[in-house]
């Protein structure tokens, strides 16, 4: 009995997008990343997915989920025709007959992550938790540099072990979207008893968007480090702290003993118990990439900056920025999906946070 | 009125209480001399969920011994919790190695302390130190009079309009915490080519989790009218026959289905502890009626039986 009817072709007609993965984890985790509002925009082009959160107007947070990330992706753009575009209620597309580059809508966020975990997460995960040494074929070279990067650092690598030595025991899933009105269709299928799961998700007309945009042209601070470095850090903080300082100082100059000069990076929580300050030494192990001409000194508020932790546990690298205005920009990095070769498509999840008022000089 | 046994195997006896320990504070035990009996059936139960319980005297006991004036029957209730917990002390079901006694025998019998009646549990075993150590553990009953056992009746029902076999309940349990955070209700599905659906809906998601290849077992009345009815065919003539075959694929596709309340369910999945496979018969727009069997579905050694009460909906 074929459990996973696949949609003829007739039917693919009708459909704006139709996108698969064999690994429902890796969109799961990613959306896991920026769950922290009950509802995320979400904008669908040709070149992939990419949902948007905010909270009080002053965190933003996006996951760039590019078409190379997933197995199959498609996007209709022949898809406007009149009689179809007669349904929306946006009075804007019936007159346009011209073919579609985007879709946009909101959908219930937290719902979708709950429901992307219904047949449980995986079992295998337990077991493929600890660095294994033997692996099949060419990723074993692969797994090698993972073991010598890793180093020290063995949480990380558990964390991207499992995204990449899962055996052939996942559950897969299909996204499909009919158009506008249309819910948002998820099958999830369980390869171990061919259970098959269908979660149809309301969509809803689209709010307007924060936007925040950086100016990339006046950065003030720009560092690149793993991970696991800011993410130790923020979890070592008292969950009670009302404010996060980041500051920044410039590479103290060359020939000078490097002992007495000020951190490259330090962050400073305040909260109702006390302060602490964590430095961060100007080392390539630690920074990889440091740029900061001046003093930089701005302010978060804890709450929000913490809301990363979770696209840190999932990411291998990090970007952080800040601009003239003190607008942070964090980017965090996705390890590539296991059936894909990397490349220019490596998903990415953005944090975008405007600092508190008194940061402003 | 005499009633002394030697419990055999305990463990099983405590995952079969533990299967009902949520339910409800007290339940009715019935002991007769092939088989002892749990009901839960109490009204204030989630949704009018009753459970009956028929265990097999030889599936926990030996040396059992049962003796009464009302047809060597014996009916009394008791603390559900007091009853898991002694028989938690007896066993230790996970581990053997934490234990606190080795070679345990463990006798259950009827006794009468100060008054009171109660359910009394000896534990004789040896200590880690290998000394005899002999432990008792009395659980405070309430005796039943025949007039109160009779008044018990098991929920009328009619004949299932399909039974189907259950997916095993740890993987349903997975799939059911998803979909109890969703709604309060959930629709479930089956049909005779082994089909079974669990779907919810609210205003923001719809989940419809679907399981094929099932059996869809037949039982009773409609296992011999489908004798009946093949023996008639052969006799039949090929257009009959024909007409018929594509009439009964058509039944065949045809889903029976019933809502019932997300939480019934939950409390029926926790008898993921004693089950090896598991039957449901759903009667359409009546109740959910689940078998648990203890041990083989052919040589079952007892049967939990849960009646979930359908919710009934205006929607056709």
């Amino acid at each position: 009995m074929n459990a996973q009817p696949e949609p003829g072709q007739q039917n693919l007609k009708h459909i704006l997008v139709y996108a698969s993965m064999n690994d429902v984890q890796y969109l799961a985790g990613m959306l896991r990343g920026i769950n922290f509002a009950a509802r995320a925009g979400v904008l669908i082009t040709k070149s992939g997915m990419v949902v948007t959160v905010e909270d009080a107007r002053t965190l933003l947070g996006t996951a760039y989920i590019f078409a190379e990330v997933f197995d199959d992706f498609k996007f209709d753009e022949t898809h406007g025709t009149p009689s179809q575009t007669q349904q929306t209620q946006d009075p804007d597309v019936k007159l346009e007959p011209r073919p579609r580059k985007e879709v946009s809508f909101e959908i219930p966020l937290a719902t979708l992550v709950d429901c992307l975990n219904i047949f449980g997460t995986n079992p295998a995960k337990e077991v493929e938790k600890k660095p294994r040494f033997h692996r099949l074929g060419a990723s074993a070279i692969d797994e090698e540099d993972q073991q010598r990067e890793g180093g020290p650092h063995q949480r990380e690598q558990a964390g991207r072990g499992d995204q990449h030595s899962r055996g052939p025991n996942v559950t897969g899933v299909r996204i499909t979207y009919v158009g506008p009105g249309h819910p948002l269709e998820f099958t999830m299928n369980d390869p171990t008893d061919g259970a098959l799961a269908t979660v149809e998700l309301t969509t809803f007309d689209p709010e307007p968007a924060l936007e925040l945009p950086f100016d990339s042209d006046r950065t003030v601070l720009k560092i690149i480090l793993k991970s696991s470095w800011l993410r130790d850090a923020l979890s070592e903080l008292d969950t009670s702290s009302e404010k996060l300082t980041i500051i920044g100082n410039p590479a103290p100059p060359p020939g000078r003993a490097q002992r007495g000069s000020a951190p490259r990076l330090r962050l400073k929580a305040v909260g109702t118990f006390g302060s602490t300050e964590m430095d961060y030494p100007n080392d390539r192990e630690v920074l990889e990439t440091c740029e900061c001409d001046d003093v930089v000194n701005f302010s978060y508020s804890f709450k929000h900056i913490v809301k990363a932790v979770k696209a840190l546990q999932i990411s291998t690298k990090t970007s952080l920025r800040i601009d003239e205005q003190g607008l942070l920009s964090m980017q965090f990095l996705m390890p590539e999906p296991k059936t894909r070769g990397g490349g220019p498509g490596d998903a990415f999840i953005e944090f975008r946070c405007l600092p508190l008022e008194e940061g402003f000089p | 009125m005499r009633f002394r046994t030697n419990v055999d195997n305990v463990a099983g006896f405590y995952r079969i209480v533990q299967a009902l320990a949520q339910l409800q504070k007290k339940f009715v035990m019935k002991f007769t001399e092939t088989a002892m009996f749990i009901v839960c059936s109490s009204d204030i139960n989630e949704g009018g969920m009753q459970v009956w319980t028929n265990i097999k005297v030889s599936t926990l006991f030996v040396d059992y011994r049962i003796q009464s004036n009302a047809n060597n029957e014996i009916g009394m209730t008791v603390s559900t919790e007091a009853l898991l917990t002694t028989l938690r002390s007896a066993c230790s079901p996970n581990s053997n190695n934490n234990s606190i006694l080795t070679n345990t025998e463990v006798i259950m019998r009827l006794a009468k302390k100060n008054d009171r009646a109660v359910l009394s549990f000896e534990i004789i075993g040896q200590s880690r130190s290998s000394r005899d150590m002999r432990i008792v553990q009395d659980v405070r009953i309430e005796m039943m009079r025949q007039q109160e056992l009779d008044k018990l009746r098991e929920p009328m029902c009619p004949e299932p309009d399909i039974h189907i076999m259950l997916p095993p309940l740890t993987k349903l349990r997975t799939v059911m915490e998803r979909l109890r955070s969703q709604s309060d209700i959930i629709r479930v599905q089956a049909n005779k080519a082994g089909r079974l659906d669990f779907a919810v809906s609210t205003d923001s998601i719809a989940i419809e989790v679907c399981w094929t290849g099932l059996q869809a077992p037949t039982f009773g009345k409609r296992a011999s009218q489908a004798q009946n009815q093949s023996q008639s065919e052969s006799q039949g003539e090929s257009q009959e026959e024909q007409e018929d075959e594509a009439s009964q694929s058509a039944a065949k596709e045809r889903m029976c289905g019933v809502l019932v309340n997300v939480k019934s369910i939950m409390k029926f999945l926790q008898s993921h502890v004693v089950c090896s496979s598991t039957i449901a018969g759903i009667c359409q727009r009546h109740c959910l009626i689940l078998y648990v069997y203890i041990g083989d579905a052919a040589d079952a050694g007892g049967i939990l039986t849960f009646y979930i009460p359908a919710i009934m909906d205006d929607d056709p």
